[in-house]
């Protein structure tokens, strides 16, 4: 019977896939194909660049043994559908000791409660809109598996709006695609324009959709309503897009945005109508310190490019192995519940090419997510385009970091 | 009879079984959440096959009704806290009452306006449900907690047998609609919406009824789907979901309940199987030894022209290559839905399932149900009462295109009980006169009068239902159903039975009923051996037969043939003949349009003439083979010494005259 | 608001809207011969753009880049004609819908992987920067999108009309049974016009890149409002499709200035399912007769 022989199949294809014994199960999940894969194929290259530094040094120390980092990858292609199912492959597979990964909030909606509910530890990075960790303020749950390992969006709304503010703008247009992403960060920047102290008048507030390559309409009216920045929050080639089409109608003011801008979708096909963009960032493809020297070079070498396609993507999945490596060490086991516990009480600082970790998380408040964020507002730093290229956009920034890099002590 | 029994029944009984038990045997989450999409997806599937297969449209708009579904389901149970079953029937609902919506304007449409129209309606519902932001909370998705069934909180495995439950209900319900008169409607229009509306079965309303139910199981899956995954956004109801969905109906096997399951368990297990690479390779091998071994038989025996035979070939064989050469088979996953459906389509237009149908019924052969046996002709066709009054009189009729007047100005009378015979050279407006008198072309002036009172005009499906029926000159067979649906699914207006109970299966009697029926019809026109055979594959004069046959399965008061002799050869003239008379005792008046004199002059009571879309000629067949202006008609001019019109005088020409 | 802006914004639009008339302009010349379209028409413009841009890329100069790109792009029709659709008129299915469908997202893949999945600028040596027009401003690159469609469209026209081979084609569009009778090749008439269909779109593709860079999703949203204009125009009349394109382009401007972007793509759904439900055969459409 061929279906007989198909539900067979389906047997066989769930058959645990036979990994080495005595080693470190890491999952790895992301966008790898389809629009956002820019920012999921850094973040797992990044992440497989650590591993493969972890693993030639012989692995991690635990009970006496060697272990090695054995990576499962599954491409989610931004779909929360497969989000969830791969969530539920995880979260029945033996032995995992964690999983690395998620750009898509969606996603982690649908597909984290899976890994919630049997306690597995999840590290997402390099994105994920607020939602993704919110959800279990709402939830109220006592205790959580799920840890992020990014310039949340609050971060990074608060600096762009911030940035305005330094700049003594009062009038400014805030545009957003149609996303989930897209929509969040409005509400994330009209809250800080409030928090601020209100000294923002937001002209016009509109959206574009993905696909979006006309913008004049909602340019227009920022242009009428007498903006003086632009404010924008989406992924991807429409925001390149709205660079191009503000220089159409002679909108000379910047666009600040989310740290989605230091991409190469908007950098190359903006060209020089990008230069002097603003968005907050984790990391500048400098070599400002050793470490960011070495890891920037590794790169370029291993994956044969010359500019990495999303660079805080790239440091946000190498930095999230080295943590998760130093929590397995600490653990001195690979169980999942136990990798938690030390990753809420990190005794020692993690070097990371971003900054060195010093306790990162500490233990799940259920009031209070940034219990389990890692990033602060002293690890991001405004990034600026130029000529093809992200740049430190202040340069006391820079020098903070140059100093931070050299003094090694990184604070919390 | 048992053989059938188990084999049907009894394989379903023991997947149901078998899918029942597979999570008490595996405790495995992953698992678990496959098995429940599937369930969910073989109830979409089997919506979409509705239209894709039945109705025969290329709808892009299922993914839509999943959306529409899943967010109804979601914001009742999230606003107003309603039940599991609740929200799943309002989620139907809301699938029934869009799908109707959308039928209405769009199913006027053929084929490619059809498509666009639906693809348009998916855009605009994923355009609404991401800018209503008040209500849908728009691209922030929407967070569902899924609710009590009756009160009972469901686990993911309470879920999943929820869900198998559902699917096993929809089964059977679609099992009993389609292989009832509702079934047989569907196929029959899409073969020929033309004879559908002439036998007072009506086009439009089933295309209707069957959009609107395959958007309600759409609704229901979507219900389902909002539950499963307890969390929304409108960008995944869109294009790229429709194009998976099509590629699970198209590979599973249209028109086949079984194939929408295996599409299911194929759109489900695919992302597996990419990833697997080893799996996959395995996978397209075999795929090419399939089409290799398929395409080259059917090229050896030449039953297939050569495209079909070696497109999938390449097809398959680009599979092949690409699965031992591309560096990460994820990224090429499209490419690989095309390759697929490509060869399958082209080269196995049944489907997996259709395939394998052809295959086990060689392997275990399943004897067909015994026919009941055939009514008495008498009953069937109860001998109606004539008076030789007017039955239809046509005053002044005119239809005119453009400027060609193809029937101008011509007033006739049909005496009840008579065969009125209507005769004239090609062009002379024969076949046009009885298509506005049937509805096929609205008049452009005149009137009909149909038992003395106006008839209703310019709809095929209005006059059927008059107590009109015909044949066409030009054949409109259901041509993929066999001799004796073709003659059952006129009867639908005949034995109508309420949906409810055909859904349930409880109508058996009156499908027996209405199959004996037909069988004495089948009987009356000689072709009772060959019931069982589609009618596409029945000789050219057995076609011309059986559609005499489904004319009067209408049981009309007043039947239009239309060159029901074209194309006979000599013993089937004779044959026809005994069967005109025999319809015309049972009291049914008639029109014959005929080029053969002989008929014509063996049959008729009264003969009109036509020629330049006018009357030239009335009366008795012998006078009117005399009459001069008749053979100059025929002849030209010139020719009053020929002998009166005795011979076939033309073909008949493609085009209606 | 002031009438600058509303000018502005029509402008803008019906440029715009000239691209999505060139785009359904190609589904027109198929349907006319074999009343069939590609659907994956969009696909092919993409695919045309991306293979324009490797030329370039190789060095080509525009001007020899661009009739190496329509080569393409006819070839790629041919392809489609052939693989898709021909087996499907001969049996006299529809199931050149699907094909088409599955033929476009073959080639979508094959462009993620041969080119990558983000967007591209196209170079072009056509100046972007904006000119002031009357208070309105517009880029000499909208202007040689308008040039390129209008020209495109005549010559087409003026080959149909004049030209032995033209009139063929017009012949197999106004009755294909009665062409065949008079020796005219159907088949032959139906590559041409799917050679031609391909050639129209590889020139959208081309006018189209330096404005809205190039990437495998550039004509998803396109070919949705093509196909709008097309079946509200009808699927008969050239004339049709530019007054639609334009002012449905113009619409969809206004409606997402005065609505807001989101609702941007409605008014051309809305448009088209409106169309199809009253007027099937489209504005300028003509009634079918139907025969038995």
């Amino acid at each position: 019977m061929r279906k007989g022989l198909l539900s067979g199949l389906l047997v066989g294809l769930l058959a645990t896939q036979a990994y080495a014994a005595n080693s470190i199960k890491l999952a790895i999940t992301g966008p790898f194909s389809g629009g956002s894969a820019p920012m999921g194929a850094s973040m797992r290259d990044g992440a497989k660049l650590a591993i493969a530094e972890i693993n030639a040094a012989g692995g991690v120390k635990v009970g006496g043994t060697m272990m090695k980092f054995d990576i499962i990858e599954r491409d989610d292609e931004a779909k929360n559908e497969r989000g969830a199912l791969i969530a539920q492959e995880l979260a029945s597979m033996s032995g995992l000791a964690g999983v690395i990964g998620t750009v898509n909030t969606g996603v982690c909606m649908a597909g984290d409660k899976h890994l919630q509910q049997k306690g597995i530890t999840k590290i997402i990075t390099p994105a994920a809109g607020s939602d993704s960790m919110t959800q279990w303020i709402k939830a109220k749950v006592k205790d959580l598996s799920i840890f992020r390992f990014a310039a949340h969006d609050g971060i990074q709304a608060a600096m762009v709006v911030e940035e305005a503010i330094n700049r003594k703008y009062t009038k400014v247009a805030m545009l957003y695609d149609a996303t989930n992403y897209g929509v969040s960060g409005r509400d994330d920047m009209l809250e800080q324009i409030k928090k601020q102290g209100n000294k923002l008048q937001v002209v016009v507030s509109e959206k574009f959709n993905i696909g979006d390559k006309d913008m004049t309409a909602q340019l227009l009216r920022a242009k009428n309503g007498g903006a003086q920045a632009v404010l924008i929050w989406g992924i991807g080639p429409e925001l390149a897009a709205v660079a191009n089409g503000m220089a159409k109608i002679g909108l000379k003011v910047p666009l600040i945005g989310g740290w989605t801008l230091s991409m190469s979708n908007f950098i190359d096909n903006a060209g020089k109508n990008g230069n002097g963009t603003l968005m907050p960032q984790t990391f500048i493809e400098e070599p400002i310190s050793p470490k960011a020297k070495s890891f920037i070079a590794a790169y370029h070498k291993a994956y044969k490019v010359q500019r990495i396609a999303s660079p805080v993507s790239a440091a946000q999945g190498y930095d999230a192995v080295y943590i998760f490596a130093a929590a397995v060490k600490q653990a001195q086991t690979t169980d999942t519940k136990k990798i938690k516990l030390a990753l809420e009480n990190l005794q020692e600082p993690v070097h990371g090419v971003i900054a060195t970790w010093k306790k990162p998380f500490s233990a799940w408040n259920p009031a209070d997510v940034t219990s389990h964020e890692a990033f602060r507002r002293e690890q991001a730093v405004m990034g600026m385009v130029k000529d093809g290229k992200v740049v430190f956009g202040n340069d006391a920034d820079r020098k903070r970091l140059i100093k931070n890099a050299t003094s090694v002590a990184g604070k919390k | 009879m048992l053989k059938r029994f188990i084999l049907i029944r009894g394989i379903e009984g023991l997947m149901v079984l078998f899918f029942a038990a597979i999570p008490l045997m595996v405790d495995n989450s992953f698992m678990l959440g496959l098995l429940t999409l599937l369930a969910i997806y073989a109830i979409l599937l089997i919506g979409l096959d509705v239209t894709v297969g039945y109705l025969g449209q290329v709808n892009l708009a299922q993914a839509a009704f999943l959306g529409l579904g899943a967010y109804t389901a979601g914001l009742l149970v999230n606003n107003f806290e309603f039940g599991m079953v609740s929200a799943l029937a309002a989620a139907t609902l809301v699938g029934l009452v869009m799908g109707g919506l959308l039928a209405f304007p769009a199913l006027r449409l053929e084929g490619p306006q059809f498509a666009l129209a639906t693809l348009s309606f998916s855009a605009l519902s994923a355009t609404i449900l991401n800018e209503w932001e008040s209500l849908t909370q728009g691209a922030l998705g929407l967070q569902i907690v899924r609710p009590p069934l009756f009160g009972m909180a469901l686990d993911s495995k309470g879920f999943y047998w929820f869900c198998l439950l559902l699917l096993g209900l929809v089964w059977m319900a679609m099992k009993n609609l389609l292989f009832s008169q509702w079934g047989r409607a569907f196929e029959a229009l899409r073969d020929s919406p033309i004879a559908t509306d002439a036998m007072g079965i009506g086009t439009y309303r089933h295309k209707v009824a069957g959009f609107a139910l395959g958007s309600a199981l759409g609704g229901l899956a979507g219900g389902l789907y909002a539950f499963n995954f307890e969390y929304l956004q409108p960008h995944v109801f869109v294009y790229e979901l429709m194009v998976i969905l099509l590629l699970g109906v198209v590979l599973g096997g249209r028109k086949n309940l079984w194939g929408a399951f295996v599409g299911a368990i194929l759109i489900v297990l695919l992302p597996n199987l990419l990833s697997n690479r080893m799996l996959f390779q395995i996978f397209s091998a075999i795929g090419f030894l399939l089409a290799l071994g398929a395409g080259g038989l059917a090229l050896y025996q030449k039953r297939t022209r050569p495209f079909q035979g070696i497109a999938p070939m390449i097809a398959m064989g680009l599979l092949v290559v690409g699965s031992f050469t591309v560096q990460n088979t994820e990224d090429w996953r499209k490419a690989i839905f095309a390759l697929m459906l490509f060869s399958v389509v082209v080269g196995l237009p049944e489907g997996l399932m259709g395939f394998a149908a052809r295959f086990l019924s060689k392997l275990f052969s399943i004897d067909p149900l015994p026919f009941a046996s055939p009514s008495d002709l008498d009953q069937v066709l109860v001998k109606q009462e004539v008076d030789g009054s007017p039955l239809l009189q046509l005053q002044e009729l005119k239809c005119y295109f453009g400027g060609v007047k193809a029937v101008d100005g011509v007033s006739l009378t049909v005496a009840s009980g008579t065969i009125h015979g209507l005769i004239g050279p090609n062009g002379s407006g024969k076949s046009t006169l009885v298509n506005v008198v049937s509805g096929l072309y609205s008049p452009t002036g005149g009137s009909i009068l149909f038992h003395g009172k106006p008839l209703v005009q310019g709809n095929l499906f209005d006059v059927a239902r008059q107590g009109i029926s015909r044949t066409f000159q030009n054949l409109q067979l259901f041509t993929e159903l066999s001799a004796l649906d073709n003659v059952m699914v006129a009867m639908k207006g005949w034995y109508r039975s309420p949906l409810p109970l055909v859904l349930m299966g409880l109508t058996g009697k009156n499908e027996k009923q209405a199959e004996a029926d037909a069988l004495a019809l089948l009987e009356m026109v000689g072709l009772a051996n060959q019931a069982r055979t589609p009618s596409k594959d029945l000789p050219y004069g057995a076609q011309r037969f059986l559609e005499i046959a489904r004319a009067v399965a209408r049981r009309p008061t007043f039947l239009i043939l239309d060159e029901p002799a074209a194309g006979l050869a000599h013993p089937d003239v004779t044959a026809l003949l005994g069967i005109i008379r025999r319809i015309n005792k049972q009291g049914i008046t008639i029109i014959l349009i005929e080029h053969h004199m002989d008929v014509v002059a063996g049959l008729c009571d009264t003969v009109t003439v036509l020629d330049g879309g006018k009357i030239i000629a009335e009366g008795k067949p012998d006078e009117v083979k005399r009459n001069p202006l008749v053979i100059e008609a025929y002849l030209g001019k010139g020719s009053e010494s020929a002998s009166p019109v005795t011979v076939c005088l033309a073909t008949p020409s493609p085009v209606p005259a | 608001m002031d009438q600058a802006v509303i000018i502005q914004m029509v402008v803008s639009g019906a440029l715009m809207g000239l691209v999505y008339a060139l785009v359904a302009y190609g589904f027109q010349l198929t349907f006319a011969t074999s009343k069939s379209i590609n659907f994956g028409q969009g696909e092919l413009v993409m695919v045309s753009a991306f293979f324009s841009l490797t030329l370039t890329d190789l060095g080509l100069p525009y001007y020899l880049m661009i009739p190496g790109g329509l080569l393409f792009g006819v070839i790629a029709g041919l392809f489609v004609e052939r693989a898709g659709v021909r087996l499907a008129l001969e049996q006299k299915s529809e199931g050149w819908i699907l094909m088409t469908i599955i033929i476009g997202l073959f080639g979508f893949s094959a462009a993620e992987n041969i080119w990558g999945r983000d967007d591209r600028p196209f170079p072009t040596p056509i100046p972007s920067e904006p000119i002031q027009l009357f208070g309105i401003s517009i880029t000499w690159l909208e202007v040689s999108v308008a040039v390129g469609v209008f020209m495109i469209m005549a010559i087409i026209e003026l080959f149909k009309r004049k030209t032995l081979l033209g009139k063929a084609f017009e012949a197999v569009s106004a009755d294909r049974d009665a062409a065949e009778l008079m020796g005219i090749s159907a088949t032959r008439t139906i590559m041409l016009s799917y050679g031609l269909s391909g050639l129209v779109a590889a020139l959208a593709g081309i006018l189209i890149s330096p404005i809205t860079t190039v990437g495998p999703t550039m004509a998803s949203v396109l070919v949705l409002k093509a196909f709008s204009v097309a079946v509200v125009a009808g699927l008969e009349s050239g004339f049709g499709v530019v007054l639609v394109g334009l002012f449905l382009g113009s619409l969809e401007s206004l409606t997402s200035y005065y609505v807001g972007s989101g609702w941007r793509e409605a008014p051309g759904l809305v448009l088209l399912i409106l169309s199809l439900a009253i007027r099937p055969t489209g504005i300028f459409g003509k009634a079918v007769i139907r025969k038995v």
